[in-house]
């Protein structure tokens, strides 16, 4: 409907002119349209009801708007897109177009003018089933929402851990292009041999240890109520581990580097990370709660260093970002979470610190 | 993982060691990931296997296999008991027949010689993929590896007999 507005205002313009509505049809029609419109099928009194819309004055535009589609028996805007893309480019216009063909007839507007006839008798025989995208329309907005959860299902299934068949965490390929949570991987690697758990091809050590970088940030994105769930049970299962094995070796040499309190070891990496986040109190002490358990668990990386700086400031940005579109009851209930675990984790790190501190 | 084992000790000792935050959701690795399994298998159960926790304990399962058409082992439903380890998925379940068998891959215990259960056992593998492993064997025997070498050397020369034997014991303890 909006669509022939432009057009009408174009008609006006260049009606605007001597042509009044005194004029026989033969001025206001060039011979070349009119041959056109009868091979289009248009009669007599068809041509004369199209110079009505022409002459009409833009403050009736409601009314030729519904002439129009009596005469031109458009079917209703409910299109599917290929036939609104089909019209917008043609027929109904061509009451006008040939208007000022007159002056300049050169070949190349003929053929033009041919192609437009064309897409006249696509457009009429679009007519004889007007029904036709009113009976598909809800069909498709029906079906529209069932793909996008099976989408997300496929996703899923695609995007998971063969070891844990949960939504992979921190995910590392193997050189034969096979993806497992990095702890995963590296248990499966410890007990069950370097071999590729999906297609038994031998894996080296050093490249089963690093992240996939890109895959991890897609399953951030597309999963991230997954992904939160499973860092904090994760922050709580490696202190779970640590209090009830206590006799490995190595875990014991660890753990006493972890009665130090994390401020005190806090190395310049992270200083540059408590900058980065200094006016959130409790992302702050993520840091510092998080750290721990990483020293706890293996020697502190740098590139370990790096990249929880990176997504601490990934996880910052996506909450502001979230804040500034959304209702703030929606960042809420995540956060207030968020603060509730990290409030436990950090009684927890306390709690083992102080219960380490006579051994 | 490596002290951890069943979800319930796990819990108890959360609480026991006096914790601030007790814990009602923390289930081991082990635990998480057969509960994974479980509810994979409601949802799209392999053709004519079932499996499940026998009670409480989500570390022992039963399973049935129906014998597949075509065999001699046709119609019979066949129980297996499945043991998970604490520390599965790393380590494969342990998977014995509980209905004897006319089998050359398994023995008068119920035991399975099956690669995948043994040193082929990869923790990608599933419930759903051993079952149907083992529906396979059903259908192609592995005489070359097998438990009970008599019943191998009778399936590589006289398979109609063997065929006749495996289905008498068929009616007889799996029906």
């Amino acid at each position: 409907m909006v669509r022939e507005e432009p057009r009408q205002t174009q008609q006006d313009s260049k009606q605007a002119n001597p042509s009044e509505n005194s004029q026989s049809l033969e001025t206001l029609f060039s011979p070349r349209f009119k041959s056109v419109a009868a091979m289009a099928g248009w009669d007599e009194e068809a041509l004369i009801v199209a110079s009505l819309v022409v002459e009409d004055t833009p403050d009736r535009q409601s009314k030729h708007k519904k002439r129009s589609d009596l005469i031109f028996k458009t079917p209703p805007s409910t299109n599917s897109r290929r036939k609104r893309r089909a019209q917008r480019s043609s027929p109904v216009s061509t009451p006008i177009a040939p208007l000022n063909l007159e002056e300049e007839e050169t070949p190349k507007k003929e053929s033009e003018n041919e192609s437009k006839e064309q897409r006249i008798d696509v457009k009429e025989e679009k007519k004889i089933e007007p029904n036709e995208p009113n009976e598909q329309k809800p069909a498709v907005s029906c079906s529209n929402p069932a793909p996008a959860l099976h989408c997300m299902d496929k996703l899923r299934e695609e995007l998971s851990c063969a070891i844990c068949l949960e939504i992979c965490f921190e995910p590392s390929t193997t050189p034969c292009g096979h993806s497992f949570c990095k702890k995963c991987l590296r248990s499966a690697a410890d007990k069950c041999g370097k071999r590729c758990p999906k297609c038994r091809q031998l894996i080296s050590n050093g490249r089963s240890c690093t992240v996939n970088t890109v895959l991890w940030n897609t399953i951030q994105l597309l999963f991230p109520q997954e992904v939160e769930a499973r860092k904090a049970s994760g922050a709580l299962n490696n202190r779970e581990v640590e209090r009830q094995s206590p006799e490995s070796g190595s875990r014991s040499s660890r753990r006493t580097r972890s009665i130090r309190p994390p401020m005190a070891s806090s190395s310049d990496a992270t200083v540059r990370r408590r900058a980065v986040i200094s006016q959130n109190e409790d992302l702050s002490r993520l840091v510092s709660a998080d750290a721990s358990t990483r020293r706890r668990r293996g020697a502190p990386n740098q590139d370990e260093d790096a990249a929880l700086a990176l997504r601490l400031q990934r996880e910052e940005f996506l909450e502001s970002f979230r804040g500034g579109t959304h209702q703030q009851s929606r960042t809420t209930t995540p956060l207030s979470l968020a603060r509730e675990n990290l409030r436990a984790m950090a009684s927890r790190a306390i709690n083992i610190r102080m219960r380490s501190r006579p051994v | 993982m490596i002290g951890g084992g069943r979800p319930s000790s796990s819990s108890a000792a959360v609480t026991a060691a006096g914790g601030t935050w007790v814990s009602t959701t923390s289930v081991s690795a082990s635990g998480k990931r057969i509960q994974r399994e479980m509810s994979e298998l409601n949802a799209d159960p392999p053709l004519h296997c079932s499996a499940g926790p026998k009670g409480d304990n989500l570390y022992h399962w039963v399973a049935t296999i129906i014998g597949p058409p075509g065999t001699p082992y046709q119609g019979g439903i066949f129980f297996l008991d499945i043991t998970f380890p604490s520390d599965y998925p790393f380590k494969p379940p342990k998977v014995v027949f509980k209905t004897r068998i006319y089998h050359c891959n398994v023995d008068a215990a119920g035991n399975l010689s099956l690669d995948i259960l043994k040193d082929s056992w990869s923790p990608a593998l599933t419930v759903s993929k051993v079952l149907t492993a083992i529906r396979a064997i059903f259908t192609n025997p592995d005489p070359y590896n097998p438990l009970i070498s008599g019943i191998a050397r009778l399936y590589l020369t006289e398979k109609a007999k063997h065929d006749e034997i495996a289905a008498e014991w068929t009616l007889r303890f799996a029906k």
